[in-house]
């Protein structure tokens, strides 16, 4: 009985070593996870824990001395604010993540940016080495803003000019443009004024008048009497899900239905689908994401086993981990706490070196701007769900 | 000028939603003489209940729906109650106004996590309707709300006026101390007047959805603004006040959105605010009074 008693206790020393010496990789995400965005952060966090459940299954990542490490994800809330975003990224830089994967809101991307190094051996800058791979923060031209910032999130440049050019080929009788755009939104305001206003006269459109609104605003009265007055063919709204909703139903009230409707990237998602069903019908939207082929099906799938619903946002996270571990494997990282910032360096310089990564709908290119040129499709809302449109690729 | 007219209107009607919520506001001010600036956001908690119907039975009516956010705005009412009056001394105001505040943020993320912070679509009576004269229109589900916030008024002031709990209420108001000795309770008036404020909170919460259509916790901050706004230009204490003060904040809002942009809108409403204050500080139905 002893002797029995001695080989558990050995047996059970040596698993216990074994497991203490098992290495982990952190990568923390952050993000919104309070507040009206919460879902955001919700999505995120659960597409890069169930990336990395389907990683650690397929072994981990393999590192630098031959052995394998699991993937850790934590995720942190910033609240989609700024001072708080900047506060969480150096939390994280003082712990053992390799890695940071956010943030949701632009306006905690861009001075979260700013603090990090701007340019890479800089000595003079004191700003943190902390490579960030951002899935949601969608504001163009963001990454340049620092040498340690890259993005995996889709060009609404691109986007934008290729459906106002796909529709102008499509629909040639339509000539005219009206704006919509929620005023106080960092991404609403940039996407309407630099992007889709733009994109629209690039393609021949006439815009013919722009009304405004606010992120709170509940009465859109007077904005739908604007749009019914310009009487435009196509309606381009760059504005989130709740004053969409508000907008569409003001519109349905006064009986004003555009020839064609146009919607906000961050627009595709489950939320509208949720707050005004029948209004949304017939809107068109690019995005980077739709469950069109096996992988994206998994994908969703798999982020929905954690309670997460997969959209451009999300799937931009879950393809980050899969990035990551491509990038871990090839620069060989040690995996060793103590050289931590080394590894982060090593993250960073293989980043920076990608010139295509593999998303979900296919290849995506890297820009010398450390941003993403991701491929994309348009989507339609027909009867309480987005289905694809069209392929322009 | 058609224009002008037209803005005016759909401000008046929208501003209806305002006078139910300030009409809240200025009960307990009236009664308490306190400030519960969880108000807003109880009421569209209430409305938020509301929905639960649906969970349970689909394709509910409306009146439903309102039905139970008005007899949910009551359950939390007297929720608010508790929590932010009942156990916290009255001699330090400033505690029962920062419970509230609490209370405000407590109820704003309950809904959050509840719903993701997801908009809900919410169902509506009368939306389909609208009333024409001339080249003006005039939405149905605002006018509900506008004919709802008047027999609210009606209905608070028979309340107040003609029966023993009203005359319980203006007895705590007006002597406290007077009352008790009178064997009133004071606690219970109170308690009261939460359960009454609270119920009509939550029709009011309902009647707000409906009218815009969805559902969203964004609605509770910008709510218990232009409910104290209203409170404070009505008349602290002043039911037909916060009415009449309702609809003049969602007319002013509407002209000055069409004149100088929704992004001036604000804080035009925010200058006749102080306008009230430096010159009118009882507000619109009180005695003139000026800075003495």
């Amino acid at each position: 009985m002893k002797k029995l008693a001695l080989a558990v206790s050995l047996a059970l020393a040596a698993s216990g070593g074994a497991l203490a010496q098992e290495k982990t990789i952190q990568v923390t995400g952050f993000g919104a996870k309070t507040g009206v965005i919460r879902l955001f952060g919700i999505n995120s966090e659960a597409a890069m824990l169930a990336a990395a459940e389907v990683i650690n299954k397929q072994g981990g990542v393999k590192l630098a001395d031959g052995s394998k490490a699991k993937i850790a994800v934590e995720f942190l809330d910033d609240r989609c604010n700024a001072e708080e975003g900047i506060s969480v990224i150096r939390r994280i830089y003082s712990s053992d993540a390799m890695v940071a994967v956010g943030p949701t809101c632009s306006n905690v991307a861009e001075p979260l940016y700013g603090i990090l190094q701007k340019k890479v051996d800089d000595k003079g800058d004191s700003g943190l080495q902390m490579p960030v791979f951002t899935d949601v923060a969608i504001k163009g031209g963001l990454a340049k803003i620092s040498e340690w910032s890259f993005r995996n999130v889709p060009s609404e440049w691109i986007m934008y000019s290729s459906l106002y050019y796909w529709l102008s080929t499509k629909h040639p009788q339509f000539k005219t443009v009206y704006g919509g755009v929620e005023e106080d939104f960092a991404h609403s305001r940039a996407s309407w004024y630099s992007v889709m206003k733009d994109r629209a006269q690039a393609n021949g459109y006439t815009v013919v008048g722009e009304s405004k609104w606010l992120l709170n605003d509940s009465n859109f009265s007077t904005q739908v009497r604007e749009m019914k007055k310009a009487n435009a063919d196509i309606l381009s709204i760059a504005a989130h899900p709740f004053t969409t909703c508000g907008l569409l139903k003001e519109m349905k009230r006064q009986g004003y239905k555009p020839k064609l409707l146009v919607g906000l990237t961050s627009t595709s998602s489950l939320e509208v689908m949720q707050g005004c069903p029948k209004d949304v019908e017939g809107m068109i939207i690019p995005t980077s994401f739709a469950p069109v082929n096996k992988e994206a099906k998994f994908a969703a799938a798999a982020t929905a086993k954690y309670k997460g619903s997969a959209d451009l946002h999300s799937m931009a996270a879950w393809e980050n981990m899969f990035i990551l571990k491509q990038v871990m494997e090839a620069e060989g990282i040690s995996g060793d706490k103590k050289q931590v910032q080394a590894d982060r360096r090593k993250i960073r310089d293989g980043l920076a070196k990608l010139k295509t990564t593999q998303g979900l709908l296919g290849v995506s290119k890297r820009t010398d701007d450390r941003e993403a040129d991701k491929p994309y499709l348009f989507v339609h809302a027909s009867k309480g769900e987005w289905k694809v449109l069209h392929n322009p690729l | 000028m058609l224009d002008f007219a037209q803005v005016v209107l759909d401000g008046l009607l929208f501003g209806a939603t305002y006078a139910l919520i300030g009409i809240g506001f200025t009960l307990v001010f009236g009664v308490m003489h306190k400030l519960n600036l969880s108000y807003a956001a109880a009421s569209i908690g209430g409305a938020y209940c509301g929905l639960l119907v649906l969970q349970v039975m689909a394709g509910a009516p409306a009146w439903l729906v309102f039905l139970c956010g008005f007899l949910a705005g009551g359950v939390l009412g007297y929720v608010v109650y508790l929590a932010c009056f009942h156990f916290i001394p009255f001699s330090s105001p400033l505690a029962t106004l920062m419970s509230t505040v609490g209370m405000l943020l407590l109820i704003d993320e309950i809904i959050v996590h509840a719903t993701e912070g997801r908009p809900l679509n919410y169902p509506a009576m009368f939306d389909d309707v609208m009333l024409r004269a001339g080249e003006l229109s005039l939405r149905g589900d605002l006018l509900l709300v506008f004919a709802v916030a008047v027999l609210c008024m009606a209905a608070l002031l028979l309340v107040l006026y003609k029966t023993k709990l009203g005359i319980a209420t203006r007895a705590v108001s007006q002597q406290p101390m007077a009352a008790q000795l009178c064997g009133i309770r004071i606690g219970r008036v109170n308690a009261l007047t939460f359960v009454v404020t609270g119920l009509l909170g939550g029709i009011a919460g309902a009647l707000i959805g409906a009218s815009v259509g969805t559902l969203s916790p964004l609605l509770t901050l910008p709510l218990t603004v232009k409910g104290l706004i209203v409170t404070v230009i009505g008349g602290l204490g002043s039911i037909p006040g916060a009415i009449i003060a309702g609809l003049l904040v969602g007319g002013f809002e509407n002209v000055f959105q069409l004149y100088r942009g929704v992004t001036e809108r604000d804080l035009y409403v925010m200058l006749l605010l102080f306008v009230f204050l430096v010159f009118r500080p009882g507000g619109i139905f009180s005695p003139q009074s000026g800075r003495h």
